[in-house]
């Protein structure tokens, strides 16, 4: 038996126990290779360190999680090519703070596990999932059905590319013509795209009235290509290749790139994200916020948003923000928080219906309404303005270079004056010409166009002064509240207010008291919150996430909270507001000219697509075709002038053909049905053969979405393959995380290109490529000797233009390094990793390419991440607090104007009516929540975590569990107004009814429901499937808990898509009402 | 800002703790509530890390609530073996002696820790209900990956635990045995902390030798009102706790 004191054998020893252990030869199965090691340590030949192999340099490979979109770095350990163990990356600033500086040695790095959150303790278990699909599976029954065949990759893209009677084996589908991709790559000829693209815009800029005379023209300039446009009597709609709709759940950096090269060159404009099923109402409307006055109007806002510098805020107010749960992540925001709450550093206010985890770490928990947040910001805001605790130097200055005057980094335009309608309405800023104070300029752009630059107006003195916001040498500074009369050059009035005073006259339109009642408080507690964030200078915080975004009323929730931190101007400050920084990687950065791969002149040449995309963003309803006057409200779904990526409208919007048909979706890393309120809408909608005749998803499990494809095309697990994450808000170091390959993929392997490669979501893209004869893929593909044919072409580069981003690049990698690089990929497949393959990529970056991949990406350290009282990654721009751009769309139903300023409106469908009838009889008040232990669609194939939450629970008050006579444990069932049946229609007669067993407490505001999301499963092995006739059966582990995102509303209006926020686009999470029924 | 992450400080206290004479050594662990978020990172990585079949958590963490709304509060409560001076699972168990089969161990690396020798256990299970802390569990032999087409490779494959490679394989050790807590003996030997400690996110763990004033964990000990589970069984446990609330009141006397 085993010797407990013997600690090594000699190596005589070792021979003769090997014999006498009588294993024989390794065979490849699991328990013939665990016999071998038995024998081994009942030899006691291996010492206690030997016997420690995870703590072995060699065995340690650094990537990026993605069980949840934070992307905290993972310190992968590997064994004999198996990832049996992960742990936080040190070098991360999300795992270790202060991080390990680049300089550190990974032989010493090795010794340190980081902080990582137990979805990414459990991350190897989805890449070892025994349902992931490693083949191509194409339908053999209907949609849904669950009736799967493996088949060649070669026959799926032919297919996909060739059409044709794709389906005909499956009954009633014997004649269905499909059309394939090819036939959709109607317009081939980049010059006419861009010919026909331009003259389709031109469009958009005509009175409606003078629009039918226009697409005359032109359809007479193009008469030779109107075969390829969708609809010759709506040029604006674009040509035919826009009928390829793709969109994505959650994908990043790298893989958009190379996504955006095959589509850019295939030339459809439909490539949509899932932003507002997240929290896409925040994005836009800081991204309203973020619009920069160029010449004449606002342009350039950027689609993201801010959140505390958590490790210096000494008052955060949170809001609808569930940090230790999700956000952007529990790792690397609580570990820079809890000492110092511990120490009294941070306080903490939490506005949540529910007593989060956060909430039991604050000073003060406020129960809100769901749906009523921007009532307790106006509330605060009121009070803000009329104590005076605003700061007055920051909010008074107009322009950079006043800004600068006073060391302050951002600005707003809360000074600048507005003008004002008869009505009383706000609109557009006034211009300094409509005065005759000073007149408009020709100015030349960076690109040398010419723009006419015009002047804004503020008061000083009792004078209106013009300026130019973005004027870095001339200081203006204006009168904070401003409400009088100016003449124009003819002597008429033009009412102005400054943008403070709206803001001011918004939010005394109520008493404070009334606020509070609004949104379920006192008047006392708006008050004290008021208070105590403008008592600690710039060093306190709003920060927000999906609890008030996720609303009809998003919008104008999250830009009421996001202005009371313009009013005390912490943008840019340490303990204010920051914002994300990354390290480029296509080599466009404009911080130096070393990256060695600038991607818009090596990469494909992509055509310049046109028209409006089937979600009709970026685009006003005023400037469409279909807009032939007021006679045209209410819109038949709704257009989107400031958001993008709104993902409730592509599947609705296909199934409604507005405006126009699509012909081929596919999708990747999308589970829209699980994932979005009222997804059973989205079902129906992917079961519609004739609105949507094919569609291909790239998935790594038969899941939620991708079960009712025509073909799944197998994709790598996070840790088989390449991205870069990026980074998120609260993050002040500047940082690009590197997902590389740590192990080998089961998908069978293809030859793409005359690659041998796996089957993954590159290699679908290559392959059709390659099929379609794209210029820019391929052989040469890059360039001379320079292939583009597989995955690591495109990555390798990129990874060295992140080592030589900034001024300073990262070091080269040593010798020593080197040798460990290649030592530590050892067991991967040389089509997976080729060394020399990848320094003949990398060329002369080579070196730094190492050291990247051998920390798991670039970090800056953490002395570089402050400048004084100020972060060193600033925003640095013009803050709105006033938005014109918003103030100048129109709601597509109703016609009337959007907010310039936001104010508290309740929610309402997309006709503007408040949901009084749908709620009748349907007393609770439905909400959603994250639990740490899981995401939403996938992690449920993780026993670890399934496991430890094996269902999830119908939460709520004691009170209503009393009124409905249920207790802890017991069953009750899901209803709305809308699914008064309480089931998912997963189609073809199969539904799932919505039941789920009670948690009853006392950490939850009476009246409302809730749930957390990733459970209640009908996919991703919960439920048996067919494959090549055999049947495979499901694991029940994988059905527990309930899922209600079916209860959620549908628009009564819509009928086919759930409740939405027509400004931001985010879609209502948490507005249903509901009631509960005991089973 | 603290100038390094404590899991960096902890590290080189175990460092500097390894380098000493033995003798004066005392593992410890402290845990402080006020800086657990719930997230049950060190349940799972321990999961991970001892590969524990399903149902085994050596590191639960338990949830209260108290109060009635809207003046509620939550308690996070993680548990891992207390490693008690006078542990009542060692008393409970028949396999006793010099070569039994779980002992508090006084010398070596792995003093203060109580030991479990898998060999040696009888899988008799007297001490699962001997523990007052629920600490040990038996060990059935199942896998995570029951019920789904195949068992996977990475569950075969070796722990660690105590020092030697324990591949699972049909009902090779430790199948049948008791099992718990021990320290992450195995990664001390490496000079490596627990893996609960390094995983926990909220940084509510510390670790290491008490007898060092230098180290953290005795500076937190010392400058914080201390208390332990269940401090009427007399078990003297290796496991501090600073907490706001009353642990007596949440989890027993």
């Amino acid at each position: 038996m085993a010797n407990k004191t013997k600690t090594t054998v000699t190596r005589r020893d070792f021979l003769k126990t090997s014999a006498l252990a009588g294993c024989g030869a390794i065979v490849a199965t699991h328990f013939d290779f665990a016999r071998d090691l038995i024998a081994r340590v009942e030899a006691g030949e291996l010492t206690q360190a030997e016997a420690y192999e995870l703590l072995k340099a060699e065995n340690t490979l650094y990537s990026v999680c993605l069980n949840c979109n934070t992307g905290c770095g993972i310190k992968v350990k590997i064994l004999d090519g198996v990832a049996v163990k992960i742990d936080g990356n040190p070098y991360n600033p999300f795992c270790l703070h202060p991080h390990l500086e680049m300089k550190e040695t990974p032989a010493n790095a090795v010794k340190v596990d980081a902080g990582l959150c137990p979805k990414g303790q459990a991350g190897h278990q989805g890449a070892y999932d025994p349902y992931r699909v490693t083949r191509v599976l194409k339908r053999a029954g209907k949609r849904g059905e669950n009736k799967w065949i493996a088949i060649p990759f070669n026959q799926a893209i032919e297919e996909i590319a060739g059409g044709g009677k794709l389906f005909a084996n499956v009954p009633g589908e014997e004649a269905r013509q499909v059309t394939g991709l090819k036939e959709l790559y109607a317009l081939t000829d980049s010059k006419a795209f861009e010919e026909m693209g331009k003259d389709a815009a031109a469009l958009r800029k005509k009175k409606p009235e003078e629009r039918q005379a226009a697409i005359e023209e032109f359809k007479a300039k193009h008469a030779a290509n109107l075969g390829v446009l969708i609809d010759p009597d709506h040029p604006d709609f674009g040509p035919k290749n826009n009928q390829f709709v793709y969109f994505w759940g959650r994908k990043k950096a790298g893989r958009s790139n190379f996504a955006a090269a095959f589509t850019g060159a295939f030339g459809t404009n439909n490539t949509h994200g899932h932003t507002t099923v997240c929290q896409g109402s925040l994005y836009f409307a800081c991204k309203a916020m973020s619009e920069q006055y160029e010449g004449n109007s606002f342009k350039g806002g950027q689609k993201f948003y801010w959140q505390a510098d958590q490790e210096n805020s000494e008052y955060i107010l949170f809001v609808g923000a569930n940090l230790f749960d999700g956000n952007y992540g529990p790792t690397n925001r609580a570990m820079r928080m809890t000492q110092r709450m511990v120490d009294g550093q941070l306080k903490m206010t939490v506005l949540d219906p529910r007593f989060t985890k956060l909430a039991a770490k604050a000073q003060r928990w406020v129960p809100v309404l769901p749906g009523t947040d921007a009532a307790f910001a106006l509330g605060m805001t009121r009070w803000i303005l009329e104590n005076k605790k605003y700061d007055a130097n920051f909010l008074a200055c107009c322009n950079k270079a006043a800004a600068t005057a006073i060391k302050e980094l951002t600005w707003s335009n809360g000074a600048w004056l507005v003008k004002v309608d008869k009505d009383g309405k706000p609109g557009k800023f006034l211009r300094a010409q409509e005065i005759g104070l000073k007149a408009a300029e020709k100015r030349t752009d960076k690109d040398g166009k010419e723009f006419d630059f015009e002047y804004l107006v503020a008061s000083k003195d009792g004078k209106p002064v013009a300026f130019d916001p973005n004027d870095d040498k001339e200081a203006v500074s204006g009168e904070l509240f401003v409400n009088t009369v100016l003449k124009d050059a003819e002597g008429k009035e033009i009412k102005v207010k400054s943008g403070l005073q709206v803001m001011l006259e918004t939010a005394t339109e109520k008493t404070i008291a009334e606020y509070a009642a609004l949104c379920g408080t006192d008047a006392a507690t708006i008050e004290a919150v008021a208070k105590e964030f403008t008592s600690h200078g710039k060093k306190a915080c709003v920060d927000v996430h999906r609890g008030p975004a996720q609303h009809t009323n998003g919008f104008y929730n999250i830009a009421s909270f996001m202005n009371l931190n313009l009013l005390i101007g912490n943008f840019d400050w340490k303990g204010g507001m920051i914002a994300a920084s990354t390290f480029n990687v296509d080599g466009t950065s404009t911080s130096t000219d070393k990256q060695p791969f600038n991607f818009k002149k090596i990469g494909p040449k992509g055509m310049k697509p046109f028209g409006t995309s089937i979600i009709r963003h970026d685009i006003k309803y005023e400037e469409s075709t279909l807009f032939k006057g007021k006679e045209s409200y209410p819109a038949k779904r709704n257009w989107w002038p400031l958001s993008s990526d709104v993902y409730e409208e592509i599947l609705p919007s296909i199934a409604d053909g507005y405006p126009y048909q699509a012909k081929i979706v596919f999708s990747y890393m999308g589970a829209p049905t699980y994932s979005l309120p009222a997804g059973h809408t989205q079902i129906k909608a992917l079961l519609d053969l004739e609105k949507l005749p094919l569609y291909i998803a790239s998935d790594i499990v038969i899941g939620p979405t991708s079960m009712y494809a025509d073909y799944i095309i197998p994709d790598l697990h996070f840790l088989e393959r390449w991205e870069f994450q990026g980074s998120h808000p609260n993050m002040p170091v500047r940082i690009q995380p590197v997902r590389q390959p740590v192990i080998a993929s089961p998908n069978e392997v293809v030859t793409v290109f005359g690659q041998e490669q796996p089957i993954s979501y590159e290699t679908f893209w290559l392959a059709l490529a390659e099929k379609l004869g794209f210029k820019g893929f391929g052989t040469n593909g890059f360039g001379e000797g320079q292939d583009f044919t597989r995955p690591d072409d495109f990555y390798i580069r990129m990874v060295a233009n992140i080592a030589l981003d900034r001024k300073e690049s990262v070091a080269d990698a040593t010798q020593e390094e080197i040798d460990l690089f290649l030592k530590s990929r050892r067991h991967l497949p040389k089509n997976v990793f080729d060394a020399e393959r990848w320094q003949k990529i990398a060329g002369s970056a080579w070196p730094k390419v190492v050291t990247v991949l051998n920390r798991g990406g670039r970090f800056d350290s953490q002395g570089a991440t402050y400048k004084g009282d100020q972060v060193a990654n600033k925003y640095g721009k013009q803050i709105n607090l006033y938005q014109e751009k918003t103030a100048g769309c129109k709601d597509a139903f109703t016609g009337k104007s959007y907010y310039g300023l936001a104010r508290y409106v309740p929610v309402a469908d997309t006709l503007g009516n408040e949901p009084v009838k749908l709620s009748e009889g349907f007393p609770l008040h439905l909400i959603t929540q994250r639990d740490v232990r899981h995401t939403k669609a996938r992690t449920i194939t993780m026993p670890y975590l399934t496991d430890l939450m094996p269902e999830n629970s119908i939460i709520l008050h004691t009170s209503d569990a009393k009124k409905l006579g249920v207790k802890t444990g017991d069953q009750v069932q899901v209803l709305s107004a809308t699914n008064p049946e309480g089931i998912w229609d997963l189609g073809n007669g199969n539904k799932k009814p919505m039941i789920g067993k009670v948690q009853v407490t006392e950490t939850i505001r009476p009246g409302v429901v809730t749930f957390t999301l990733g459970h209640g499963h009908w996919d991703s092995g919960a439920v048996d499937v067919t494959i090549d006739g055999k049947l495979v059966k499901g694991d029940k582990k994988r059905a527990g808990g309930v899922h209600a995102n079916a209860a959620m509303w549908v628009d009564p209006h819509l009928k086919n898509t759930c409740m939405i926020d027509k400004v931001g686009g985010s879609v209502s999470f948490y507005d249903t009402k509901v009631k509960l029924v005991k089973v | 800002m603290q100038n390094e992450d404590i899991l960096v400080v902890m590290q080189k206290d175990l460092e500097r703790a390894l380098a000493k004479p033995e003798k004066n050594r005392r593992w410890a662990m402290l845990i402080d509530l006020r800086k657990c978020v719930g997230c049950h990172a060190c349940t799972v990585g321990c999961v991970s890390e001892n590969k524990l079949p399903p149902k085994m958590y050596y590191r639960p963490v338990h949830e209260y609530e108290q109060g009635k709304y809207p003046k509620v509060s939550r308690t996070f409560l993680p548990r891992p073996c207390m490693q008690c001076d006078k542990p009542p699972c060692v008393a409970a168990c028949p396999v006793k002696g010099k070569d039994g089969a779980t002992w508090k161990e006084t010398a070596g690396l792995n003093a203060g820790v109580v030991m479990i020798n898998y060999a040696q256990c009888i899988g008799c299970g007297a001490c699962v209900p001997a523990c007052p802390y629920d600490a040990r569990t038996m060990d059935e032999g199942h896998f995570h990956g029951e019920g789904t087409p195949a068992i996977q490779k990475y569950e075969t494959m070796a722990s660690y635990e105590y020092g030697k490679q324990w591949p699972r394989s049909g009902k090779n050790l430790p199948v049948g045995t008791a099992r718990k807590c021990h320290f992450c003996v195995h990664r001390l030997a490496v000079g490596q902390l627990p893996t609960c400690i390094t995983t926990c996110i909220g940084r509510s763990g510390y670790f290491g030798d008490e007898n060092d004033p230098q180290s953290l964990i005795a500076q937190v000990k010392k400058a914080n009102k201390i208390q332990v589970l269940k401090p009427g069984k007399k078990t003297e446990p290796r496991v501090y706790y600073v907490a706001t609330e009353k642990l007596e009141v949440l989890y027993g006397k």
